[in-house]
């Protein structure tokens, strides 16, 4: 239902699913930055694909890329997985300016422009600020120079995960065995997501080159993510006005709609072309420069009396029993085969969590267990802790 | 008031004539040296049983030296007043008048005889009137249909030819001027209407006339009048007090199909308070969608497009003031109050030539005049504005004022809603304040101000306020009855700002203003009963301020910018003929000469030429001083517009006119936004213009109750300015970087049904209509579709409204309001792509696909209080539901990632049906 409310919010927004449109071809996706020193190079290739499309996006195989400066220097990438194409050793010269060529598997060629280096100065903190609704991450930075300008951040986000149920035991599809709590822990895990919005700062129009307080992401109150220990990192690209118009462009065509006061959607223009054929659309800016990033973590008895709303409502713990018989019958079942020993006859099998071992039984009569989404959280992350974790 | 007195004397004693009284005859003797008149005429009374009447002011500057011997009064008199302009009339009862200019007769006049016997005293009285000096005339105030008056010198004999009959058609309650009520005479089948100021002239053959007058809201009367000569009559009407059988008398009954205009359409502020709206509050602007070729990007917006035009190319003028905001709260309400508003106009087709500047169409609002005989006032209360006027003489019959507010008080609601919604706030205010006073009979002033303000903050700390000022004074002076002027001097502005103070490091303020000073000096020459000559000059000064960013608070870094100011005078002359050829055909032409000069001090970029206006193209750029013409444009505009009567009651009507306009909107939204920047021509933008070439036929049905039209047009815009991919228009340097000529067409064809009187009236429209525009500057770089048309933001192709208002009693009517058009045409995704962690669409070209159809329905009961019409407030109701259907008609469908999925989203703006609830007192 669409309230009757005042302002903009007099409006209503609704799903909206227009009719069938295929666009008349497929265009050339180049995303990535041109970096330097220790930080590899990394471009992704990929092609649009129909708005109808399961999938959203198709890897673009078999193209050979390589970067090159001005001065007849060229760096070859090379594809290590579908679409990935990466490049571990380029020196970036100052003096220079780079470009990327593509060459896909159908002998099409494309370029970037010229771009002069442009590296990050560092972030000076990642920092976080409390609210009622919830926690917000910000990242300060200045260039002593006056020279950058322009930013762009994105974070990668870590957190621990806890299942709402602790295993001890675990099946190995014929039986019901202790679990190995070291090596086979999935009670506590690590879930990571990468930022999805763009975060686009400048301080073009002040007297210094200094950003405060630009909001990086934000995190409700009663997120999994601060439920124990998050910890996020937050990188930040330097940009040419060139670029940020771009990655403007892209925010608000993207991001920004569906306000009354909406700008209309344009098309976006990068700086890679076609060779091949120059009136078709390519997607993309290829920047270059090094980044800089910062690592922050937060645990969640440094933030207020904050309850993370953690526990799945939808999930409980039942009771089965090796001889159970059913109401009425007059046959045993054994429900510890029937619903966690998958080899046994459990179609949707059960993770046991807990022994039933009544007083004086000599071994358990039965386990409790719960659907693996309640038990195993590897399910949503891994339970090897990140290197950088700490 | 001794004239009066003396009148009223007269009159009394011309009424005791009973019979002829002989008495003897006196011989006077007497020496007068430099006698005053009083002396003159004491010693005569003296001497004789004569009584004498005049007016001493007349003759205050007789002095009478004489020496008679027994000499009859009529010799001494003649003696006395011999060379000079003093006349004398004695009446059988020994009465004397003395007059100046022009002798009294003591017999009847002529025709008084033809006269019903119980209303010739009254006529006499208007006779003597026209005895007295011609320039100190009193005007007949007309109250009585039954009466004939007599116009002009008075001769015995009428004379062949014609003369001109000009005067004032007011309310007889609140003297306010009765604007565009229709004078007819049926013998001749000639007719004419007021102007803005109630006047009206007329050639006539000379003779005797009767003339039906009619005016929107006014009951119907009648005069009879002997023409003689030149000469004035003022009309008083009467209210139209509702009746079972009589709803509405519209005033151009016979306009629609003898006017020579196409394209135009006059509504009166009744007809736009019957019209339901989204809080209940009679809307301008809404009412203004609802006529045909008229249509905007969608509800809530500020704009409105006529014809393919864009929403500024519409001149919006209240009471002669450019409106450049013409909508508060995001365009919820229009800028204009219904308890101040008269009437609107609005030209599509035939711009008459004193209009210019814009290019599509004229909204001209006209206010009322405050009331000149008592002191009234109306307030309304609605959910989220109430309004208040005030209105009332400041010296009676003379000067009177007219005040109204308004004012919203939303906070409360936008603080009762949820979290994400509090921190929101909107308020707004107008005010409007016109004084109108009558010099005498031939000059008028008129000031009138208009103010309005509106601020808001949307769950941002980011503050948008905007504000429309504008102060007018105009002079209106009749030559004679033939040439009438109208002079207006004022100064518009309009200002927003925007200012942060979320974080203190980026705290600003940004500025925009744009400030004109205007005078305009309009002419009408009634020339002849064929022609009518309308000329004039206007002279607009612009000052505007693209942009001040300055940093808000001690502590902010924000490096002040200040674009430099913009200087630009337009000024225009015209000359127009409205020339009846014969009695079926009738042509209007004229034609205006836009001069405009875009001035120092101004620092201007030259660009190299046939490459694209790009930082790497300048060549070098010149600083001009202060007043220095940097760059004149000079273009004619041209305005026909012909009739031609098929029938009494069919006509055929055919126009072409062309426009300029210089003063350019850039918005990179759908809609006008409360950010957009005007921007003046200069030597890298070029003025905007177009022209168009319509026609129309119009038939008149059922004595005229229904009118019929339908009307054609194909329209031509050339230099409109879009926005390149990714511009900035906001504190741009170098705007003409960013900007495109864009071509435009626009065609289309409108039905219109109107029924205007009868218990149920209202009218009934459909239009088909295209607009397109492309950009083919080969020297843009990146081209909008490739350089092909593609179909503007406003291109609806089918569009149906029904209006009507139906009444049930005296007090109860209802109307009901229905539209539907074809949905916006808008950019959609087609494709999708992985960006930035992110799903990410890829767009159609400009506008390939369209929202759905739109389509709403509203529904408003009014009450009224009883109808006494002495008490002390009348009170009324309205009630209704706006979008009673409860539609979900779409603003706009957007594609936008969320949690890095795309997903469309379909916006709707009063997407459920709105009650709302009014109460209107009036004392």
């Amino acid at each position: 239902m669409c309230l009757l409310i005042i302002g903009l919010s007099f409006g209503c927004k609704k799903p909206y699913l227009p009719p069938i449109i295929s666009s008349p071809g497929t265009y050339l996706v180049v995303e990535g930055i041109i970096t330097g020193g220790s930080q590899s190079t990394v471009i992704k290739l990929s092609r649009t694909v129909n708005l109808s499309s399961a999938v959203s996006t198709t890897p673009v195989r078999g193209a050979v890329l390589a970067v090159e400066s001005n001065q007849n220097d060229s760096f070859p990438l090379l594809e290590t997985n579908p679409g990935r194409y990466v490049s571990a050793g380029i020196t970036l010269d100052n003096s220079k300016k780079y470009r990327l060529r593509i060459k896909t598997a159908d002998n099409k060629q494309y370029l970037s422009d010229f771009v002069a280096v442009v590296n990050s100065p560092p972030v000076d903190s990642v920092y976080y600020k409390t609210s009622t609704p919830g926690l917000t991450i910000y990242a300060d930075t200045h260039d002593p120079q006056n020279s950058t300008r322009y930013y762009r951040w994105d974070y990668q986000e870590t957190w621990i995960i806890h299942s709402t149920y602790d295993s001890y035991f675990k099946s190995n599809g014929d039986t019901v065995l202790s679990r190995d709590l070291v090596n086979d822990n999935i009670y506590q895990c690590w879930s990571s997501d990468s930022s999805s919005t763009i975060v686009l700062n400048s301080s073009a129009k002040l007297s210094k080159d200094i950003i405060t307080d630009n909001p990086i992401t934000f995190i409700p109150v009663n997120s999994e993510k601060i439920g124990i220990k998050y910890s996020v990192l937050v990188r930040q690209y330097a940009l040419s006005a060139d670029a940020y118009g771009f990655w403007q462009n892209l925010k608000k065509n993207t991001e920004q709609l569906g306000s009354i006061f909406d700008a209309q959607p344009t098309q976006l223009i990068g700086n890679i072309h076609s060779i091949t054929n120059p009136s078709e659309a390519v997607i993309g800016y290829i920047s270059v420069g090094n980044v800089s990033s910062q690592r922050i973590f937060i645990t969640n008895q440094q933030l207020p009396n904050w309850v993370a709303g953690r526990a799945d409502p939808n999930c409980q713990l039942d009771t089965f029993y090796y001889v159970y018989y059913p109401p009425g019958g007059k046959i045993a079942v054994n429900q510890v085969n029937q619903f966690i020993n998958y080899k046994k006859g459990a179609n949707s099998p059960l993770i046991p969590v807990n022994a039933i071992s009544p007083p004086g039984a000599p071994k358990p009569i039965g386990y409790s267990a719960s659907d693996p989404s309640c038990v195993d959280c590897t399910l949503r992350g891994t339970n090897k802790q990140p290197a950088f974790w700490k | 008031m001794r004239k009066i007195y003396l009148l009223s004397f007269c009159l009394l004693f011309v009424l005791q004539i009973a019979s002829a009284q002989q008495s003897n005859v006196k011989l006077i003797s007497g020496n007068f040296q430099q006698a005053t008149i009083a002396q003159f005429v004491s010693e005569l009374e003296s001497k004789s049983n004569f009584h004498f009447y005049y007016d001493p002011i007349q003759f205050d500057s007789l002095r009478v030296t004489l020496q008679v011997n027994d000499k009859p009064l009529e010799a001494v008199l003649d003696m006395a007043f011999k060379n000079s302009d003093f006349h004398y009339a004695i009446t059988p009862q020994q009465q004397v008048f003395l007059t100046k200019g022009r002798q009294i007769r003591t017999e009847l006049a002529s025709g008084f005889m033809q006269a019903t016997p119980g209303n010739a005293p009254v006529k006499q009285t208007t006779t003597v009137v026209d005895y007295t000096d011609e320039r100190d005339k009193k005007v007949p105030e007309a109250t009585t249909e039954n009466k004939l008056y007599e116009i002009g010198a008075k001769t015995n004999a009428i004379k062949s030819g014609n003369a001109t009959l000009s005067g004032y058609i007011r309310d007889i309650k609140s003297g306010e001027a009765v604007t565009g009520a229709s004078i007819y005479i049926a013998n001749t089948k000639s007719g004419v209407a007021t102007d803005r100021f109630g006047y009206f002239t007329i050639t006539l053959q000379r003779g005797r006339h009767i003339l039906n007058v009619r005016g929107i809201g006014m009951r119907d009367t009648r005069r009879q009048i002997i023409l003689y000569s030149d000469g004035k009559l003022n009309i008083e009407m009467q209210e139209q007090v509702n009746t079972l059988k009589e709803v509405k008398i519209s005033a151009d009954k016979v306009a629609n199909v003898r006017s020579v205009e196409l394209g135009v359409t006059r509504l009166d502020i009744k007809n736009i308070k019957q019209i339901p709206t989204a809080f209940g509050e009679a809307d301008v602007l809404k009412v203004v969608l609802t006529l045909p070729g008229v249509t905007s990007v969608g509800e809530a917006t500020t704009g409105f497009n006529v014809r393919g035009g864009a929403a500024d190319e519409n001149l919006i003028l209240l009471d002669g003031a450019t409106i450049y905001n013409p909508a508060h709260f995001f365009g919820f309400f229009a800028a204009f109050n219904p308890d101040i508003v008269k009437d609107i106009e609005l030209y599509k087709s035939s711009i008459p030539e004193k209009f210019g500047g814009r290019l599509s169409s004229v909204l001209d609002i006209t206010n009322r005049e405050g009331n000149k005989k008592i002191f009234t006032g109306s307030a309304g209360i609605g959910l989220l504005t109430s309004r208040l006027n005030i209105e009332g003489p400041i010296v009676k019959d003379k000067t009177s004022f007219i005040f109204g507010g308004r004012t919203t008080y939303s906070d409360w609601l936008l603080s009762a809603l949820p979290e994400a919604y509090k921190h929101s706030s909107a308020s707004f205010y107008d005010f409007n304040l016109d004084i109108s006073h009558q010099i005498n009979d031939k000059n008028n002033l008129y000031l009138s101000s208009y103010l309005s303000k509106d601020k808001f903050r949307l769950n941002s700390d980011t503050t948008y306020s905007y504000s429309n000022k504008s102060i007018l004074l105009k002079w209106k002076h009749n030559f004679n009855t033939k040439l009438f002027s109208l002079i207006t001097a004022g100064v518009d502005r309009y200002q927003y700002n925007i200012s942060s103070s979320a974080n203190v490091v980026n705290s600003y303020n940004l500025g925009f203003d744009i400030n004109q000073s205007n005078f305009k000096a309009d002419f009408t020459y009634y020339a002849s009963s064929k022609h009518t000559i309308n000329f004039g000059l206007s002279s607009l000064l612009y000052k505007v301020d693209p942009g001040t960013f300055e940093p808000n608070g001690t502590k902010s870094l924000i490096l002040p910018q200040v674009i430099a100011p913009e200087h630009a005078l337009e000024n225009a002359l015209y000359l127009g003929d409205k020339f009846d050829v014969t009695d079926n055909l009738t042509i209007s032409a004229g034609v205006r000469l836009n001069i405009y000069n875009y001035l120092g001090p101004q620092t201007i970029d030259n660009y190299a030429l046939n490459l694209p206006k790009a930082a790497v193209n300048v060549l070098d750029s010149t600083t001009y001083s202060s007043g220095k013409i940097i760059k004149t444009y000079m273009a004619p505009d041209i305005r026909i517009s012909a009739r031609y009567l098929l029938s009494d009651d069919l006509s055929i009507k055919a126009g072409y006119n062309t426009l300029h306009q210089y003063i350019h909107l850039l918005s990179n939204s759908t809609s006008i936004s409360p950010t957009d920047i005007y921007k003046l021509s200069d030597p890298n933008i070029k003025p905007e213009h177009g022209d168009q070439i319509s026609l129309g036929l119009f038939k008149n049905a059922k004595s005229n109750t229904i009118e019929l039209s339908v009307e054609g047009y194909y329209k031509r815009i050339r230099d409109y300015l879009d926005y390149k991919s990714g511009a900035v228009l906001l504190l741009n340097q170098h705007i003409e970087r960013d900007v495109i000529n864009t071509q435009g067409k626009a065609y289309g064809v409108e039905f219109l049904i109107k029924k205007t009187a009868g218990k149920l009236n209202g009218w009934m429209s459909y239009t088909y209509s295209r607009t397109f525009l492309k950009q083919d500057d080969p020297n843009a770089g990146e081209l909008i579709n490739g350089g092909a048309y593609y179909p503007a933001n406003y291109d609806k192709p089918h569009a149906f409204n029904f209006t009507g208002n139906y009444k049930f009693s005296h007090r109860y009517s209802v109307s009901l309001d229905v539209a539907y058009s074809t949905g916006r045409p808008i950019t959609l995704p087609i494709a999708k792509y992985q960006y930035a962690g992110s799903e990410r669409v890829f767009y159609s070209d400009r506008n390939a696909y369209r929202i759905p159809d739109y389509f709403r329905s509203d529904f408003s009961l009014n009450i009224e209080g009883n109808h006494k019409i002495h008490q002390k407030t009348h009170n009324s109701w309205t009630i209704g539901v706006y979008n009673l259907t409860g539609r979900q008609n779409a603003y706009s469908t957007f594609f936008t990632e969320q949690s890095g999925v795309i997903s469309g989203y379909k916006l709707s703006i009063f997407a459920s049906p709105i009650p709302f609830v009014n109460y209107n007192i009036r004392f």
